[in-house]
């Protein structure tokens, strides 16, 4: 890998790219981009376009079942079996890792070599964590009797969260894999795009985490087949009555 | 939109050689994006001669009432693997192949922004195909022998064909059982609707299709997003977007259509794929318990939306390349430049938007309600608008031109006419009441025939006598050329025409046979008659490539004078395809240079005038707008990328992962996991490629 000459980061910091336009570690002889944006960081951001598409389809299937296995009278139930206490702390430590992330970040623009590395452990230790805590919710809950093939609840919950914990590990891979290149040497500061990009897809996971723990764990769910039923905002209900009153009323 | 106008000094890098590198090996390790485009083409004409089979075979079995060519399993089969072969196999890499040829040339760029990911995107794509197509190429044999032998039977009555039974009968090795995978050919139709892909009714067969199409997903997206950032930060200086050619426009909103719409059906094949193996419920509302049906929970309908949501934006994936060729063709032969420029930029972004709110009109018989079918029904209708506005910009383009048809021109035309026909269906068919009654019958078939084969398959084939020379330095032969468009046009509209009143008859779509009683007769063989003049108008094209490839004629770089920048460096390009980076002053740089830059120059005096004069005293750096302080770059000192084996071992390794899971081969446990070796070996490969390539210094 080559190391850019001063001169080259110079043109470089002018244009705004902390780094070429090809898929490659440090070549700075390429001509700068039309936008001045760096190209890698682009691709990232597209392919988190398309991540949120992946979740937001996952996302949609879960919310259009969301309350099936309550109505179909199909144990066991979401709010029965979620403990929500647990889940909060595991989705703190989930936040808390993109603080180090961008502790990481900050470490790597400094030139903070020993920073970097500290950071990044650290991110990477507290994704590892949420997995191992994922892992323990996952087992607790099939002891309980929740498995893919138990209802729909079972079927939609863990495919969508379990998407999401495949996210979170291949995440802790790719900051493993940076931190040996930065213990090799690998990663001077103008490599710093390096960094942000693997913090842009770990970022992007967490908010999907904030999206998901709201949805699929904080947001009530009915309270049995026939909550189900009451569940129906009464706002709804009195439309509904009126449109009836007025169908009744109509001289036909 | 920012955009640098001011062109720069590119550094010298290391010497690379000068002439392009031949022999096997830099074909299986090339980034170049022509050769990638030469790649897919190849691949993607090889699977239209694979899917035209397929066709013609269907067309024979429907041949005359109560026939029995191919048996109503092998039927489903074929009409399966024909519309998935032409969508995914055939018109979407014929597009891929012609962004990659075309795009890097028109914008001025050496290459994509990242070559690896380029040629990833083909192995993918690769073996995405040849997963899918393992079985049809087993089973084709199969039924090729079939029919050989019923029409022995037919004309030499019966003997042949009981003699054949007798004597497998007898098989006298019992270790063959017919051919490997030949029962495994997808039967389910191309949108495979759940609960038939459900493992109750189905078999194998639904997960080499799941597979196949999620490895092609994988390769789409990678090209998708290759091509979007290639768009937006490649454009040689000056190029501002709205100077940008408007195929290249059409490969950008088609791209950001994929990276949209593709996670769609990944996700929607996931589910399927747990429906199939984990014991989940997604599309299943029932599961047999102890002899009883037992409410599950699942929705089919689930299915319904999540593949539409992909599949009509899909649609438009494979037709905006086809109106961006067009869009390119028509004024190049109309010696006019394109009417409404801005427009068309417009109503092309405006299809894809709209693309992706309209896709329950896939599902108006599904009885979702009065409402979502009003709203989507109006939403359809709205498409009908932008189109619209780009038929008429075609029109005027063409108005008052100076017209040339060749053959190029005559299927870009050719489009225009035969794309009305099949849009005009189409918003029938946004007309609840209609569609109702057309649905799953042959006026559908006619449709999207007419939209997906008058439409994307004309430009498909009209672009390849339009690039041919750029990329072979070979003219196809334009009397051949001018056969080939007339035996397609005649041919397709025979075949696809009386489907028209087939469908209004009430012939339903996918049944294997009909009977004499129904009066369907007669049309069906006129498209069968069709059928062997589209099979001709191929021969044709092919014995036209056969004869080019034997002429020992040159072409110069711009053979049609046409106005874009890939035109302006010699047939075929070099490696590095620009020595000098142009500067683009204007939209139709070329013609341009050619024709009023000097005009220009005395007449409005804007910023870049003084460079043009200053240019026009040197007139050998006149050939594109030439930044003066670039014409000092060396073609020794021009930047490559290196080539590379990993997106090859990528490709290999995500086939044997996929290819692992379809057939038996002995487990390893780890934890709860029973892994499947060829699957391991293929992940293994996989990532310890993605790790080569990460640490790979491309050059």
């Amino acid at each position: 890998m080559a190391t850019a000459t001063a001169i080259e980061l110079e043109l470089e910091t002018a244009h705004g790219a902390g780094h070429d336009g090809h898929d490659d570690h440090g070549h700075a002889d390429h001509p700068p981009t039309s936008t001045g944006l760096n190209s890698r960081k682009m691709l990232m951001w597209l392919f988190l376009a398309s991540d949120c598409m992946f979740f937001g389809t996952l996302i949609s299937t879960y919310i259009s079942t969301r309350n099936r296995s309550i109505e179909l009278g199909t144990p066991p139930y979401p709010n029965e079996i979620f403990d929500i206490p647990y889940t909060s702390v595991s989705a703190f430590v989930l936040l808390m890792s993109s603080l180090t992330m961008v502790l990481a970040l900050s470490a790597i623009q400094r030139g903070d070599n020993r920073g970097l590395r500290i950071w990044i452990a650290a991110t990477a230790l507290l994704g590892a964590i949420f997995v191992g805590g994922q892992f323990f919710e996952f087992t607790s809950f099939a002891h309980e009797g929740l498995t893919l093939s138990s209802n729909i609840f079972g079927s939609s919950f863990y495919v969508l969260t379990g998407f999401h914990g495949a996210h979170v590990t291949i995440g802790v891979a790719w900051l493993m894999s940076l931190l040996f290149v930065s213990l090799r040497g690998g990663l001077p500061p103008e490599h710093a795009a390096d960094v942000e990009i693997a913090g842009l897809y770990w970022h992007f996971v967490d908010i999907v985490w904030i999206v998901i723990f709201t949805l699929v764990y904080l947001i009530p769910y009915a309270d049995g087949p026939e909550g189900a039923v009451e569940a129906v905002p009464e706002a709804f209900l009195r439309v509904l009555t009126i449109g009836e009153r007025f169908l009744t009323a109509l001289p036909i | 939109m920012a955009s640098i106008a001011q062109p720069r000094i590119h550094a010298p890098a290391l010497p690379r050689p000068k002439a392009a590198p031949s022999g096997l090996w830099s074909w299986l390790t090339t980034v170049d994006h022509k050769r990638i485009a030469v790649l897919y083409g190849v691949t993607a004409f090889i699977f239209f001669l694979v899917g035209g089979l397929e066709a013609l075979l269907i067309r024979a079995q429907l041949t005359r009432p109560e026939n029995n060519i191919v048996d109503a399993q092998r039927y489903n089969e074929l009409f399966t693997m024909h519309g998935t072969t032409m969508i995914f196999l055939v018109v979407m890499p014929l597009s891929v192949a012609l962004f990659n040829l075309v795009v890097p040339l028109q914008l001025g760029a050496r290459d994509v922004a990242f070559p690896r990911l380029n040629g990833f995107s083909y192995w993918t794509f690769l073996a995405g195909a040849a997963i899918l197509n393992i079985p049809v190429l087993f089973a084709l044999p199969e039924v090729f022998i079939r029919i050989a032998g019923v029409a022995w039977t037919n004309f030499f009555g019966s003997g042949l064909l009981t003699t054949v039974k007798t004597f497998f009968d007898f098989w006298p090795f019992p270790w063959f059982n017919g051919w490997p995978f030949a029962q495994y050919v997808p039967d389910q139709g191309w949108y495979g609707y759940a609960p038939l892909t459900e493992r109750l009714f189905s078999g194998r067969e639904i997960d080499f299709w799941a597979l196949g199409l999620q490895v092609l997903g994988v390769a789409s997206m990678a090209g998708a997003f290759n091509f979007i950032v290639t768009i937006i930060n490649l454009r040689a200086p000056g190029m501002t977007m709205m100077r940008m050619p408007i195929f290249s426009w059409a490969t950008l909103i088609t791209s950001i259509l994929i990276v949209m719409a593709f996670p769609a059906i990944t996700i929607a094949l996931v589910l399927l794929t747990f429906d199939r193996f984990g014991g989940t419920m997604f599309y299943r509302a029932f599961s047999l318990v102890d002899g009883t049906l037992v409410t599950a929970g699942g929705d089919p309908m689930l299915w319904q939306h999540l593949f539409w949501i992909f599949g009509h934006p899909e649609v438009y994936i494979l037709i905006l390349p086809a109106f961006g060729l067009v869009s390119e063709i028509i004024p190049v032969f109309s010696r006019k430049p394109l009417f409404g420029y801005a427009v068309m930029v417009y109503a092309i972004a405006a299809i894809a938007f709209l693309g992706f709110g309209v896709w329950v009109h896939h599902m108006f018989t599904t009885g979702i309600g009065p409402t979502p079918t009003a709203a989507f029904a109006a939403a359809t209708m709205l498409i009908a608008i932008p189109t619209g506005v780009k038929i008429l910009n075609w029109a005027a383009t063409m108005w008052g031109g100076s017209l040339s048809f060749t053959t190029a021109m005559l299927f870009a035309v050719g489009l225009v006419s035969q794309f009305v026909i099949g849009g005009l269906s189409g918003v029938m068919h946004a007309v609840v009441p209609v569609d109702t009654q057309h649905n799953d019958s042959y006026f559908v078939v006619a449709h999207f025939h007419y939209v997906l084969f008058g439409g994307s398959i004309f430009a498909l084939l009209g672009a390849l006598y339009f690039y041919w020379p750029k990329v072979f330095g070979k003219l196809l032969d334009e009397r051949l050329g001018k056969l080939h468009f007339w035996l397609t046009f005649l041919g397709f509209n025979l075949t696809f025409f009386p489907m028209h009143f087939l469908g209004l008859a009430g012939m339903p779509r996918r049944y294997s046979t009909y009977s004499f009683e129904s009066g369907w007769w007669f049309w069906n063989v006129i498209a069968t008659i069709g059928a062997l003049f589209i099979a001709a108008s191929v021969l044709v094209f092919l014995i036209n490539v056969l004869r080019t490839a034997q002429s020992k004629q040159e072409v110069g770089p711009n053979p049609w004078d046409a106005g874009t920048l890939e035109w302006a460096i010699p047939s075929p390009p070099p490696v590095y395809n620009f020595r000098i980076i142009p500067l683009v002053t204007h939209r139709d740089q070329l013609w341009h240079d050619k024709y009023d830059r000097h005009q220009e120059a005395h007449g409005r005096p804007d910023g870049l005038a003084d460079a043009i004069v200053e240019l026009d005293q040197h007139p050998e750096r006149a050939a594109v707008g030439v930044a003066e302080l670039e014409a000092q770059a060396e073609e020794g000192s021009i930047h490559l990328p290196n080539p590379s084996y990993y997106p090859l071992l990528c490709g290999i390794g995500i086939f044997l992962l996929a290819f692992g899971l379809l057939i038996n081969n002995p487990h390893f446990q780890l934890g709860f996991f029973g892994i499947p070796i060829v699957s391991g070996i293929g992940f293994v490969l996989l990532v310890t490629s993605i790790y080569g390539w990460s640490f790979e210094p491309a050059g």
